[in-house]
């Protein structure tokens, strides 16, 4: 009972809000340079998957299988870590000495965007094939090419089946962004650790910090309840 | 004798081991209508999507104003088939319309994107045609919207809208309510007596009748007999087109 006595949650809240909205803004910064790329990405696999090429396909299962099979964190960890030496390694051919390094955040941005690019990659392959084959064939008939149906008639329409979807995978790249504290990205989680460990305010600093994730994820999951109906719409 | 819109010469197609067509040899002239009946598998539909290459050949050519759809090595380049393809419209038994785009929107896209005209033009002729098919009031509607017929007369639109030179109509009236199927013939008797070559394949034999300059009878995959209408429904010759004939202008009658 003497640590309920010692809670001090008023001034948890007011020093560590600060630090938070701060943290906010990297996180988010993550996530909407994640996404893109996610986005970017999950398309061009789903596509390449879909394609004539065996080997193009073969490279890309390869790519995911290795994705999928391994943790978020030690992907970030690999490229924040690993992948700058293994550039400097092959550069150090050419220009001796050349030490490549990678910005935390940017590292988090590419890790956060391939894992998740791998993960959309299947709901953008599931969409792209349950648009009505009749689609094709009537852009087929007009005088599209096979990469012109794909592109301007069946890719729009699998993006709009696709999107609520992604409203659920943008929530949780969100929370994700709590694994670059991991790689140095001082992001939330990174700047609770180092208040607790200042202050021992333990109990609230973590309190107040899963209370942030719920404001923000909160709200957010409503938007994408909308978003559905809205493209329901005309689909 | 004037040269072919269509000409095809000993088409075959398979589907694994299974033979769909069984050599086909059919010439389509201009302004000349066709109508292609026959029991369902017969492969009529086939044949229809065979004549702008949605089918591949499996053997035998396919030639749309004298040109093959099959390039001098027998290969089908697809930037040769597609731009082959603008001259032939083609309206499905499922419309086929694209669903996020509005009526006019559906009319203008391929002529944008195909045939590269502005945006001001494409509207123009969109609404042109689309006021042909007597939907002018409809043009900023979704395809969800409209009704079945309604639909079916933006994908008529749609095709006509790349004035094409031939139109393949696939069991156009099949997927609509009885009451709506008049709307969209009706649509389809305008551009016979324009004068526009068309293909159709359809159940509606009445229409078969009244419309085309020649019906031609198929059963597994072979063109079993042809003549002008008044000649094969009323005097067929074959024995299996008398049959087929018969079940679908009474069906309530026993089989012969």
């Amino acid at each position: 009972m003497d640590i309920l006595s010692h809670l001090d949650f008023a001034t948890a809240i007011k020093e560590l809000t600060p630090e938070l909205w701060q943290g906010l803004l990297i996180a988010l910064e993550a996530t909407v340079g994640g996404f893109l790329l996610a986005v970017v990405l999950s398309v061009l696999i789903a596509v390449g998957r879909l394609s004539e090429s065996k080997v193009l396909k073969g490279i890309l299962v390869v790519i995911l299988e290795i994705v999928r099979g391994t943790p978020l964190l030690v992907q970030l960890v690999y490229m924040f870590y690993v992948v700058p030496l293994l550039i400097s390694l092959v550069a150090q051919f050419f220009i001796p000495d050349y030490q490549f390094q990678l910005n935390p955040l940017f590292a988090g941005i590419l890790g956060l965007g391939i894992n998740y690019g791998c993960y959309l990659s299947e709901v953008v392959r599931a969409a792209i094939l349950s648009v009505d084959k009749g689609q094709t064939e009537a852009a087929l008939a007009l005088g599209y090419t096979q990469r012109q149906a794909l592109w301007s008639i069946v890719i729009p329409q699998a993006t709009r089946q696709a999107i609520p979807v992604f409203g659920n995978y943008l929530i949780m790249m969100i929370k994700d962004t709590s694994l670059l504290a991991f790689i140095t990205v001082n992001e939330l989680l990174l700047r609770t650790q180092a208040y607790a460990s200042q202050t021992f305010l333990t109990i609230e600093s973590y309190t107040i910090l899963a209370i942030a994730y719920l404001i923000l994820s909160l709200p957010l999951s409503q938007v994408v309840r909308l978003l559905e109906k809205g493209f329901s719409k005309h689909a | 004798m004037p040269k072919p819109m269509i000409e095809v010469t000993q088409l075959h197609k398979s589907f694994g081991s299974l033979e769909i067509l069984k050599g086909i040899d059919l010439d389509v002239h201009q302004g000349e209508i066709v109508v292609i009946i026959g029991p369902s598998g017969s492969g009529k539909s086939t044949l229809l999507r065979c004549l702008n290459c949605l089918e591949l050949p499996t053997s035998g050519t396919v030639k749309v104003e004298g040109e093959n759809f099959a390039d001098s090595s027998g290969r089908y380049n697809e930037k040769r088939v597609a731009k082959l393809r603008t001259e032939i419209g083609m309206v499905f038994q499922s419309f086929n319309l694209f669903p996020m785009m509005t009526a006019v929107e559906n009319v203008m896209a391929a002529q944008v994107k195909i045939r590269k005209k502005s945006k001001e033009e494409a509207r123009k002729t969109a609404e042109k045609y689309l006021k042909k098919v007597g939907l002018a009031e409809r043009m900023d509607h979704y395809p969800d919207q409209l009704s079945g017929g309604q639909k079916q007369r933006v994908a008529i639109a749609r095709a006509l809208a790349m004035e094409p030179h031939i139109m393949l109509f696939d069991e156009a009236t099949s997927a609509l309510d009885p009451e709506l199927v008049g709307e969209v013939l009706k649509v389809i008797r305008e551009l016979a007596d324009e004068g526009m070559t068309m293909v159709l394949v359809t159940h509606e034999m009445r229409f078969a009748e009244e419309i085309g300059d020649r019906i031609i009878f198929m059963d597994k995959g072979m063109i079993v007999e042809e003549g002008k209408p008044d000649e094969l429904f009323n005097a067929p010759k074959h024995q299996r087109t008398k049959l087929f004939i018969n079940q679908v202008l009474h069906p309530e009658a026993e089989k012969v």
